[in-house]
């Protein structure tokens, strides 16, 4: 809402700066957004009567004028042309400050002295007007300072106003607001006009769908004088206000809405057929509206209609059919209340928001429709000259009345945190428009139909608390009664995201929603799973909520990439989604369990057969390319499977590696992580294919993708003796067939539950000259100790155990010995 | 030559070449040469007991004293020599040291997370706890149950995004407050953190935002409990000096609702250019409020005897006052040359 400071001093008196008002309306109100300056800020703006007009001499583009500032004249270079012998025009004086920060001067334009400078509409900040200077009609009195006849510079407050507060979208509403803020009172322009028109009942009122439109009101402005425009001082206010001035009735319409906050339509009478009916769309019904554009209608929307086609989709845009234009001699004014869902409705169906829709939404007072009717009628007469019926047809057939609201003074010193005397809750809720009657200890406030949003009383606790002022309530803390703390998840979670920054990953937060690419360049729609799709996604590249964390990290490696990275390692933690088949039949059920509360989470289904989506936690990191850059001492690091693999091992301690293929997995290097036997997530490098199609073309690319449940970042520690006796180290080369997994060897040795053997370490494996091909070299050390220094030949008698164990169960030939 | 004037040649000859030798080695050749097992002197001790008796002792004599000169000498110079070889070498092995160290791998915690974790650890040292839920939430927790029934106009103020009937991406993390409140009993006190999703994109908003929401209901709880508890988190995260302010403002499952202002901690309000504050002196920081009594009772509570509070807070929004980060954008891109400063 736009509050031009001048006409909200027309309603109420203050002695404020803007900056001090705007303060004030921010702590004790709504949020102001800021301060709009428009014309002369600062200075003087005379009416001066054009003496000479002419050529300048030096330029083809300027003329020179001799003005009479009133006994004083002077002379005054301007761009127009539109100026003439005998014009009024406004000047601004050299010193005065205009809104844009220009401060004038006494000027030389190519040669010529300039004294001040005549103003366009724009200048003065009365409309976007800017191709002429404004001329002023004979009533301004040369020499007289423009101000005693309009201001000449205005300072526009902006209020964020609140959805609650329809009542704030007109200048009386801000008026009473400010009002109950400073306690003081405010004034309602009266109404005055005579009757003296042809009688709207020329025309039939019906309204045949009463449930969408709870009042509405029509009456006829007849004998209008054609084309007029408003005076000044409304279109300024119009412009002021944020709309644009368009004719006398027009204007009149909508000035009266940025008073009162009711939307006004008015109607050509004359293309009025026979009245008006309030009726919803008939089926296939089309209108082409204002914007030019032809809209298909359906049966919830509501139209303004005369007996024969639509006039008007009802709070939202009308045809062109009987709107008024500067031939317009005979008006029907409608002034009406509308359901607000239906307008939001409607208003979101056809995709057309206008300034009036967005008042209706909110749901409007029809006990504001009588006033509203009465001061545009007024200001028709006055202003077009034309002549108020004696009637205003009205369909009004439930009125709103006043509620009662009760507020317990101990209720609202609870909720507040403060004292509250009841005088001065009273007054405050007086203020706003209430009446307050007393009952031992508790108020009860009559509420005015214009505070919709005043029901109950907490709603009035919040009236009085934000008027006394919100910094009067003290800061406390409460005793907390509950010991606080992270679940052992929680606790977890932190340690992962941590432990995974310690090893050098960066964690992101990517979107979960991506193109049907993702599922596809992933070749996941062949491995029978689909993804669940948003409705309405912000564009066809973000369709899909995703089914794993790897896409996302994978889009990000590439645009890392594309910004000249030669590598590097990201994780993510984060929500995945998978569709849920739900049985047969339970649609219906589902549906009341997702739209009402009826069915609550302690009902007897899983929560993701009622949704059909299961959501889980995931940790996925992907590496690519160099994951560390080489150093002037050291090889890169790049990624590859085992990189992926040693962080799974950090994550996931006891994980055990299994080769199984996934679609954008390299066939020979994927594995799925086992843990206690069931798949905890899945380890691999990125099949070269998928790499290319995700913009990693070449690059190395490994990545993991784990459930959260199955990680352990910080296992439970327990002692484990050790003896202060020599260890003995023992290396192991054996020979096998390629095919032999080393996991399994290593699982071989361990399945021997040697008491001795302390650790045993792959630390090659070769496969090539030295060694026969089809087979391959695996070289073991093993660390042997016990409590008592071992001797040599208990050393060697565990070591050919060993080496026994892995010839029966691998065929491994001892090599070198 | 006697054997005596052979010794003395001998141990003249052996203390001038250990006192020309220049190495450890010359002076293992010239222990060997002089000392070693077929050195002159070593054959001339060998062969006393073929000397007649009487010259015995006058040889044995003089070849142990030339032998422990020799030793002597050769014990001496060699601890010089040894430790200017070590100088030597330890003077061969200097590094520049201006080289850069071996480079280890770098990780880093998202600045937005780094936010949350700091402001949930603030509210577990108050005895509150941690609430999470889905982000895929049915349009009963996400909407009616706080508050906002259907038709009503705050939900198309909430660009939603939609899934099947009845579903949407959660819009805030509320919906979390309302499960917690059904599945026990007051005292409640939570913090949920999370992300929430709304169908927005322009410089300022990004589809996706984090959130941090906080409820507290027990018995006795006012608006000055929550002005108190949002100042102390306040000075928490962002230093022991700022100020907080409440202003009246509007949310559908709060009443009365406030918005709450933290003075500027660069500036404090001093500065007219403060790219934190833009010259206000205030950063607006959250939206807050005493819990409905609509919401209460939907959830099974007595307004009359429980009140409580809620608050709500963007920790994107706060990462990027506190880091002064200029594009929310930039949170969401995965960018390594953003992550890694954090
Ligand atoms: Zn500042």
């Amino acid at each position: 809402m736009r509050v031009p400071l001048s006409w909200l001093r027309e309603y109420v008196d203050f002695d404020l700066s803007a900056d001090e008002l705007s303060d004030l309306f921010s702590l004790r109100s709504q949020e102001v957004d800021g301060l709009d300056r428009l014309g002369v800020l600062d200075g003087e703006v005379v009416v001066g009567e054009v003496v000479e007009f002419g050529q300048h001499p030096n330029a083809d583009r300027l003329n020179v004028a001799k003005v009479d500032l009133g006994g004083q004249e002077v002379q005054i270079v301007a761009g127009a042309p539109n100026p003439y012998s005998g014009a009024r025009v406004p000047i601004v004086l050299p010193g005065s400050t205009l809104a844009d920060g220009r401060k004038l001067k006494k000027a030389k334009l190519r040669g010529m002295e300039s004294f001040g400078m005549m103003m366009s509409e724009r200048e003065l900040g009365i409309s976007n007007e800017h191709t002429g200077i404004l001329l002023l009609d004979e009533s301004y009195e040369v020499g007289r300072p423009v101000s005693d006849y309009f201001p000449v510079g205005d300072t526009v407050l902006e209020l964020d106003v609140n959805p609650n507060r329809p009542d704030l979208w007109g200048m009386i509403g801000v008026a009473r607001e400010l009002a109950a803020i400073l306690k003081t009172t405010f004034r309602i322009p009266e109404p005055r006009f005579e009757v003296n028109g042809e009688p709207t009942s020329a025309y039939i009122l019906r309204v045949e769908a009463p449930d969408l439109c709870p009042r509405y009101d029509l009456r006829r402005v007849s004998h209008v004088r054609p084309g007029e425009r408003a005076p000044l001082e409304m279109r300024r206010r119009v412009h002021a206000a944020g709309m644009r001035p368009i004719n006398a009735i027009v204007d009149a319409t909508n000035y009266v809405m940025i008073e009162t906050g009711q939307p006004i339509h008015a109607f050509d009478a004359h293309q009025v057929r026979d009245g008006i009916v309030v009726r919803r769309a008939h089926p296939g019904e089309e209108m082409t509206m204002l914007d030019g554009q032809t809209r298909q209608l359906d049966e919830e929307m509501l139209v303004i209609a005369d007996e024969e086609r639509g006039l008007v989709v009802a709070g939202v845009m009308g045809a062109e059919t009987a709107e008024v234009d500067d031939e317009t001699t005979d008006v029907l004014v409608e002034v009406a209340t509308f359901n607000g869902r239906n307008i939001m409705e409607t208003s979101q169906r056809l995709g057309l928001r206008t300034d009036a829709s967005g008042r209706f939404e909110r749901g409007l007072d029809p006990e504001m429709v009588a006033y509203a009717m009465e001061r545009v009628t007024g200001l028709l007469a006055w202003n077009t000259g034309g002549c108020p019926a004696p009637n205003t047809l009205s369909h009004y057939p439930e009125p709103v009345a006043p509620w009662q609201v009760p507020l317990r003074l101990a209720r609202a010193e609870l909720l507040l945190g403060m004292p509250v005397e009841e005088g001065e809750a009273a007054e405050r809720l007086e203020l706003l428009g209430c009446k307050v009657g007393r009952e031992d200890g508790c108020l009860l406030a009559d509420v005015p139909t214009f505070r919709r949003d005043l029901g109950r009383e907490a709603d009035l606790i919040e009236e009085v608390g934000r008027l006394i002022g919100l910094e009067n309530v003290p800061a406390r803390l409460p005793g907390v009664p509950l010991p606080g703390g992270l679940t052992p998840n929680q606790k977890k979670l932190r340690s992962l995201r941590r432990l995974l920054a310690d090893l050098g990953l960066a964690e992101a937060v990517t979107y979960p929603f991506g193109p049907d690419r993702w599922i596809e360049d992933l070749g996941l729609d062949d491995d029978g799973r689909r993804a669940l799709k948003l409705r309405n996604p912000l564009s066809a590249e973000a369709g899909n909520l995703r089914p794993a964390l790897l896409p996302g990290l994978l889009d990000a490696a590439a645009r890392n990439r594309s910004f000249g990275a030669r590598g590097g390692a990201l994780f993510e933690v984060g929500h995945v989604f998978e569709p849920q088949e739900q049985p047969e039949g339970m649609r219906e059920y589902a549906l009341r369990y997702r739209l009402s509360g009826e069915i609550g989470l302690d009902a007897e289904m899983p929560a993701e057969l009622l949704t059909g989506v299961v959501e889980k936690g995931k940790v996925a990191g992907v590496l690519a390319g160099n994951v560390r850059p080489p150093g002037w001492n050291i090889p890169a690091i790049t990624a590859g499977f085992f990189e992926a693999k040693g962080l799974v091992e950090r994550l996931v301690p006891g994980a055990v590696f299994e080769p199984r293929p996934r679609p954008f997995l390299h066939p020979g290097r994927a594995a799925a992580v086992l843990l206690d036997g069931a798949e905890a997530g899945w380890a691999g490098e990125l099949h070269p294919d998928v790499a290319a199609r995700f913009g990693l073309e070449g690059w190395p690319v490994a990545a993991f993708e784990l459930d959260l449940g199955s990680t352990e970042p910080d296992p439970l520690m327990r002692f484990e003796p050790f003896y202060n006796v020599p260890a003995v180290s023992m290396d192991l080369a054996v020979v096998v067939n390629t095919d032999v997994r080393v996991g399994e060897m290593l699982e071989a040795v361990a399945s021997l539950g040697s008491p001795i053997l302390a650790d045993a370490r792959v630390f090659d494996v070769y496969e090539g000259a030295q060694v026969p091909s089809g087979q391959k070299s695996v070289a073991l050390n093993f660390t042997f100790q016990a409590a008592q220094t071992l001797t040599d030949a208990e050393v060697k008698a565990e070591l050919d155990r060993i080496s026994e164990q892995l010839r029966e169960a691998f065929g491994a030939e001892v090599r070198g010995t | 030559m006697t054997a005596a004037e052979r010794i003395e040649e001998l141990r003249e000859e052996a203390l001038s070449a250990v006192a020309s030798a220049g190495s450890t080695s010359d002076l293992e050749s010239v222990r060997v040469r002089y000392l070693g097992r077929s050195a002159e002197l070593t054959e001339i001790k060998k062969s006393i007991r073929d000397l007649p008796p009487e010259d015995r002792k006058a040889v044995g004599g003089a070849s142990n004293k030339a032998t422990k000169e020799i030793e002597g000498a050769l014990h001496e110079r060699l601890e010089s020599v040894a430790a200017t070889e070590r100088e030597e070498r330890l003077r061969a092995e200097a590094v520049d040291v201006t080289l850069p160290g071996t480079p280890y791998l770098k990780g880093s915690l998202h600045p937005s997370l780094r936010v949350i974790d700091e402001v949930v650890d603030f509210f577990v040292g108050l005895g509150y706890r941690v609430a999470e839920g889905p982000e895929v939430e049915t349009d009963y927790y996400n909407f009616t149950a706080l508050n906002i029934p259907p038709g009503h106009p705050a939900r198309g103020m909430q660009d939603t995004f939609f899934l099947d009937e009845g579903l949407v991406l959660r819009t805030h993390t509320s919906p979390v407050q309302i499960r917690t409140m059904l599945s026990q009993e007051p005292p409640v006190y939570v913090v949920c953190p999370g992300r929430t999703y709304r169908r927005d994109s322009d410089p300022t908003h990004t589809p996706m935002f984090n959130q941090i929401e906080g409820l507290a209901v027990d018995k006795g709880l006012t608006l000055g409990h929550l002005k108190g508890t949002l100042a102390a988190m306040a000075r928490h995260v962002f230093g022991e000096d700022v100020k907080v302010r409440l202003r009246p403002s509007y949310f559908q499952f709060v009443e009365p609702g406030v918005e709450l202002d933290v003075s500027c901690f660069r500036c404090g309000g001093s500065d007219p250019n403060c790219k934190v504050c833009r010259g206000a002196g205030w950063i607006e920081m959250l939206g807050a409020g005493m819990v409905d009594p609509a919401v209460l009772t939907e959830v099974g509570y007595d307004p009359e005897e429980y009140t409580g509070f809620a608050f709500g807070m963007g920790p994107d929004r706060m990462a990027m006052v506190r880091y002064g980060i200029p594009d929310l954008r930039l949170f969401f891109e995965g960018d390594l040359r953003f992550l890694h400063q954090f």
